[in-house]
């Protein structure tokens, strides 16, 4: 790729048409990260080359004498009178999903016209890949490691392949969820035939649906899970944990949720909140843009079942 | 448990108010708020639970059920737990027509218990029988048995539409209806089987030990140590194997193409049988109303064992199962085949299928995410079908009359569906409307 430096605005703003990847921190909201976004921008466009004021025509005199034309800038246009060239409210972002305040990792974030490509992503239903740690022994009032812990419990008997188990169980559960959830008549040949692909999407975006929960690591009295999932939200992810934790007889808490995937984005693309800059966000939406142009099923699925274009590949 | 999280949390305090004496602080005394330390309890590696579900008017389930359904009939849905399973350490059951016998391991002579329907005495005698007028047991209770030794275990069940079969250290104990032979004593007219304290015993077979027993509807089957089987009871459908029609009460030799082969499993609920040799080779005699076996010509009946040759081509064939209709076998790689007629887990448009047919993996559990999900058991009641996992994971389709297959309604079920199962299954009896699982904790 050649980098020619942009020193024109206008060209810039051009440029800002497409989706982008931003890695989330934990501990600001997502609303907090789109206005942070919106302000880093807009600082950095009205910091380059912007557009001069628009000329304003005088024509002075009496009038029944010749009147003297003149040009002037006007004033009104000034960047004093009217405000910076490009402010917050000028620059459209929309992401499709926004990860609650504990949640850090990739958000997928669509600007300017780029909105309309995400809202398809979403429509597609694309799924998202999550790591969760939890903690063994204490229960919190808000299910998350901030919270005030209200019970504590002895988890000295938990073992790696009791929580593989309960995975597994939780796991198989869940595909059962995701046939009735389908939207077909579940005595119906129909679902007979989509039960035969595997995997399906829901029809409702509504009910959390779990296609993989697997633990990844495990050192009393710390856990790591990953997880495959499709309409989940922060608070569902946190009972998730819980639940875990009452099924091994004990209780746990989460400790961290990454989103380490969004259908096929992952955290390789994202934009660290130290590249949230024009120069990388016009890069990243390029690389997206190759991304989408490549795989056309991210935005168009024609099927319910999850993994056939996947496999097709 | 309370006094012990007591104890446990007084310990806690006692610790934490050392550390502040040591520390001394100088302001006014600060109170530590120290939370107790809950212990759940944790099971042991031997501990099952048994979870039960389908139609409890006649006390198969163990449990009585308060809540009436439709046409005011007792069921349930959605499997249950049953105390009965942590009371007793079962190792095995077996569900019959309406009534069902656990196999537990215990100290005393009482290692079977049974529950459901008795009237034909096939739950034993007990003195709180002259009371009962419905014949029907709710609760299980001990099945008595004339053991010698109070050492034996019970190494399997069986159970047919009116009759039991224990198999123990000793030998077989046959209870119930011996109205064709099935009990492997000699036929008495008009024999009243209510009240009945009668308890035929088999030690053995010319000598050999029997290893396994099955039941059909009304005939039993036995397997001994050298992989021979012996069948007696009503053989009108040839399902006696015997080379004819008559009813047999003495176990006789099953001959045909069974002949050289050593048997390991013999799989039967109504009135056709399939036999498995340890070489993995299927073997079929008995009703073949729906195509379940290889007729020749008009006959619906097989009275001699013969070899199922479309088997061969499926691999080595590990487990077998047959319902009323149909028959189901597993291979060596966890695929699934049915035949038959009925619902088969083809979906709604096949009702018959003549030759063993795939049933695909993915309906039970096998996808890009989870590759391991195998199957590692399968079970047949009269018309509901259901294969175990090697993760523990239960899948039932099929007919779901009272709701037994448990998924949580009655409309039937097309293709395996997992059950909401909080354990790993072990072992599954299938009666003929209600089902009953040995499942193990995970915790």
């Amino acid at each position: 790729m050649t980098t020619t430096l942009i020193t024109d605005a206008s060209i810039a703003w051009k440029l800002l048409n497409g989706i982008f990847i931003s890695y989330k921190p934990a501990g600001i909201s997502s609303r907090i990260m789109r206005s942070t976004i919106q302000k880093l921008l807009c600082k950095e466009l009205n910091e380059m080359h912007v557009r001069p004021p628009t000329t304003y025509v005088c024509i002075e005199g009496e009038t029944n004498k010749p009147m003297t034309v003149s040009t002037r800038p006007s004033f009104a246009d000034n960047i004093l009178a009217a405000g910076p060239r490009y402010q917050e409210k000028d620059i459209k972002l929309f992401c499709p999903i926004m990860p609650g305040k504990d949640t850090s990792g990739v958000v997928v974030t669509g600007i300017g016209k780029g909105t309309k490509i995400a809202y398809k992503l979403l429509e597609s239903k694309t799924t998202r890949h999550y790591k969760l740690k939890g903690t063994l022994g204490q229960a919190t009032n808000n299910y998350f490691i901030s919270g005030k812990i209200v019970e504590k419990s002895t988890y000295k008997h938990v073992r790696r392949h009791m929580i593989d188990k309960i995975c597994a169980s939780m796991q198989s559960s869940h595909q059962r969820k995701m046939f009735e959830q389908c939207g077909v008549d579940m005595e119906s040949q129909a679902a007979f035939e989509l039960a035969v692909q595997g995997p399906i999407r829901p029809a409702t975006s509504k009910v959390p649906v779990l296609y993989s929960i697997k633990c990844i690591d495990f050192e009393s009295p710390e856990f790591t899970l990953e997880i495959v999932c499709l309409n989940e939200y922060e608070d569902y992810l946190k009972t998730l944990i819980h639940e875990l934790g009452m099924k091994l007889h004990t209780t746990a808490t989460c400790t961290q949720i990454q989103c380490f995937q969004y259908g096929l984005f992952n955290v390789e693309h994202a934009l660290l909140k130290k590249h949230w800059k024009l120069e990388h966000i016009i890069h990243n939406i390029q690389e997206c843009q190759t991304i989408l142009d490549n795989n056309e099923y991210l935005l168009h699925q024609k099927s319910a079942s999850l993994l056939q274009q996947t496999n097709s590949e | 448990m309370i006094g012990l999280i007591r104890s446990c949390s007084s310990a806690l305090i006692k610790r934490s108010k050392k550390g502040a004496s040591v520390k001394k602080p100088k302001g006014p005394k600060q109170k530590l708020k120290t939370l107790p330390e809950f212990q759940y309890p944790v099971s042991e590696a031997s501990d099952r639970r048994l979870y039960v579900w389908g139609l409890a008017e006649h006390g198969a389930l163990g449990l009585a059920i308060s809540t009436k359904g439709k046409n005011n009939i007792a069921y349930t849905h959605n499997p249950r737990r049953l105390s009965f399973g942590e009371r007793h350490k079962v190792v095995d059951l077996a569900c019959g027509y309406g009534f069902t016998a656990f196999g537990v391991h215990s100290n005393d002579t009482n290692i079977v218990y049974g529950c459901g329907i008795n009237t034909d005495s096939q739950l034993g005698y007990h003195v709180s029988d002259e009371k009962n007028k419905s014949g029907i047991i709710i609760d299980p209770r001990p099945v008595t048995l004339p053991l010698k030794e109070s050492s034996t275990r019970v190494v399997g069940l069986a159970a047919g539409r009116a009759h039991l079969l224990i198999l123990t250290d000793e030998g077989v104990f046959t209870l119930g209806n011996n109205g064709y032979g099935q009990c492997g004593r000699p036929i008495i007219n008009n024999e009243n089987y209510t009240k009945s304290k009668v308890v035929h015993h088999i030690p053995n077979i010319k000598g050999d030990r029997i290893t396994a027993v099955s039941a059909g509807q009304d005939h039993s089957i036995l397997l001994t140590e050298k992989g021979e089987v012996y069948a007696f009871g009503w053989g009108a459908d040839g399902q006696t194997g015997l080379a004819h029609y008559r009813n047999e009460f003495k176990p006789s030799l099953v001959k045909g193409d069974l002949a050289g082969q050593n048997i390991i499993k013999v799989a039967c609920v109504a009135d056709c049988v399939l036999a498995l040799s340890d070489k993995g080779k299927v073997f079929g005699w008995g009703n073949s109303e729906y195509g379940q076996l290889p007729v020749q010509g008009d006959t619906h009946q097989i009275n001699i064992a013969t070899e199922i040759h479309e088997c061969q081509d499926l691999g080595h064939i590990v487990d077998i199962a047959t319902g009323g209709s149909f028959c189901m076998i597993l291979n060596n790689t966890g695929n699934v085949y049915v035949w038959g007629y009925g619902i088969l887990g083809l979906g709604p448009q096949v009702q018959r299928v003549l030759k063993p047919t795939l049933i695909p993996s993915t309906l039970f559990g096998l996808n890009a995410y989870e590759t391991n999900s195998q199957v590692s058991k399968i079970y047949c009641g009269i018309s509901h079908l259901s294969a175990v996992t090697r993760t523990g994971d239960l899948y039932t389709w099929g007919n779901n009359k009272f709701g037994c297959l448990g998924l949580g309604h009655e409309n039937n079920q097309f293709f395996p569906l997992k059950v909401a199962v909080g354990a790993q299954v072990q072992k599954v009896g299938c009666g003929v409307d209600h089902t009953i699982a040995i499942c193990k904790p995970f915790v």
